[in-house]
């Protein structure tokens, strides 16, 4: 009776968190994200019996993009702004203050914002592959799977936001050189 | 001016080619100016955006979806399944309808009730949840344990066990005092990686404490020591959470003798 609920818990909830994180960086506000994100589990939950084979994390986050492309149409609102964490006091986790782990440590906290600006700022269709690929470690089939393109698609996509973000950050970094000046 | 082959080179920087496919690229590589400026550049932007820190998801809307999914789980079954005496003829035949479903019932009762009627349980994940909401989680914040110890003194019924297994990677993280099966119960809170464990204590009723489960995704140990019930409650894993379970209990062994 509670099988499937039991089933959903152990295959699918674990990756809730990069569930958030995808839907963090299509979303304009962090709590348009929330509801993208509880709408897309629920969704996955009444569709769970659908899930074949074991890439769960595809399929979900499949399921969180057309949440979220179905909400902005809803809303139709065009600026993007760079998510505030609003969550981070409620976040048990961000209330310890933990020390950072080394691999955060090697970008400043102001280079980090630099850069969620960038990113941020990325045509949205570049902005998915990026993110699927660098910070969800998907590789081309399951990013061509989950934005519904072909494998070319993602790989010139995934260049073109590489390149851009590289020549913004070169742009930024000159102009504050500048204003040092 | 540059390269035509830099989706390839990019292709071979994710990973994505075979050995053949890999060796040929390198040995371009080795001649091609711009697809080894481009192997750093990607190199670099790859170090960046993985130095980001990574967000998950916040407590509160895990908590909020769980809520949410237990809903939808109960909605489908009460739509779905029939109830299980019906799908028994056997049962019906045997015991009759009324009598059948009352056994039916009373077994349902007995058989479920630990796991989904227990208010004990219920008030742990509650209050575990409730302690990761901003500024409930510790009322006092010390690492050390004689300054955890006797604050529950004065705060809370009962005087739980504090170690800090920080070299363990079990650090103590501070204490608080809950109100739950009617009592001021003392918590120690202990932090395991990125994860919060929050250990509950309160003076038992001498029953047996409930077996372990999860309860919306958060994992619940139960031990006793003494008359003292303990409860651990983590989104960590398993042994993870066992591993701080068997230190205090350890240390609860080692209190008793000294």
């Amino acid at each position: 009776m509670d099988d499937k609920r039991g089933r959903f818990e152990a295959q699918v909830l674990p990756h809730l968190d990069a569930a958030c994180r995808f839907a963090r960086w299509l979303s304009h506000s962090s709590a348009d994200a929330d509801d993208v994100v509880q709408e897309a589990i629920l969704r996955a939950f009444r569709s769970f019996d659908s899930l074949r084979g074991s890439d769960a994390k595809s399929w979900l986050l499949t399921i969180v993009r057309n949440c979220q492309a179905t909400a902005h149409r809803r809303q139709q609102r065009r600026a993007w702004v760079p998510l505030p964490e609003e969550h981070d006091a409620e976040d048990g986790h961000a209330m310890i203050a933990s020390t950072p782990d080394p691999e955060t440590a090697s970008i400043g906290a102001e280079q980090e914002g630099t850069l969620t600006r960038l990113m941020a700022a990325l045509p949205e269709d570049h902005r998915e592959v990026l993110v699927l690929r660098e910070i969800e470690d998907m590789d081309y089939r399951q990013i061509a799977n989950i934005t519904n393109v072909p494998i070319g698609t993602v790989m010139s996509r995934l260049a073109r936001a590489r390149a851009g973000l590289k020549s913004q950050w070169l742009k930024d970094v000159e102009g504050e050189l500048r204003d040092v000046r | 001016m540059t390269c035509a082959d830099r989706l390839t080179t990019q292709a071979y920087f994710d990973g994505e080619v075979d050995a053949v496919a890999a060796a040929g690229i390198e040995r371009h590589v080795a001649q091609c100016a711009d697809c080894r400026a481009l192997l750093q550049d990607l190199a670099q932007t790859h170090a960046a955006i993985r130095s980001m820190a990574r967000q998950g998801a916040p407590p509160a809307l895990r908590a909020r979806i769980l809520r949410s999914l237990d809903e939808a789980a109960a909605a489908e079954t009460s739509r779905s399944s029939p109830l299980p005496w019906r799908t028994r003829p056997f049962w019906m035949g045997a015991f009759g309808g009324a009598a059948g479903a009352a056994m039916a019932a009373t077994l349902a009762w007995y058989t479920l009730s630990p796991a989904i009627g227990n208010p004990l349980l219920d008030d742990l994940m509650t209050a575990h949840v409730r302690s990761l909401m901003p500024s409930h989680l510790i009322d006092v914040a010390s690492t050390d344990q004689h300054t955890v110890k006797p604050w529950f003194a004065g705060h809370a019924d009962v005087s739980p066990v504090v170690v800090d297994f920080a070299t363990q990677g079990y650090p103590l993280v501070g204490g608080r005092a809950d109100y739950f099966a009617h009592q001021r119960s003392a918590v120690v809170v202990y932090q395991h990686g990125p994860h919060v464990i929050n250990v509950f204590s309160w003076a038992g009723n001498r029953r047996q404490v409930p077996a372990d489960t999860t309860r919306n995704g958060y994992r619940m140990m139960f031990w006793q020591v003494g008359d003292l019930d303990y409860c651990a409650v983590s989104d960590t894993g398993w042994d993870e959470l066992r591993g701080l379970v068997r230190l205090l209990q350890r240390s609860s062994a080692l209190d008793n003798r000294g």
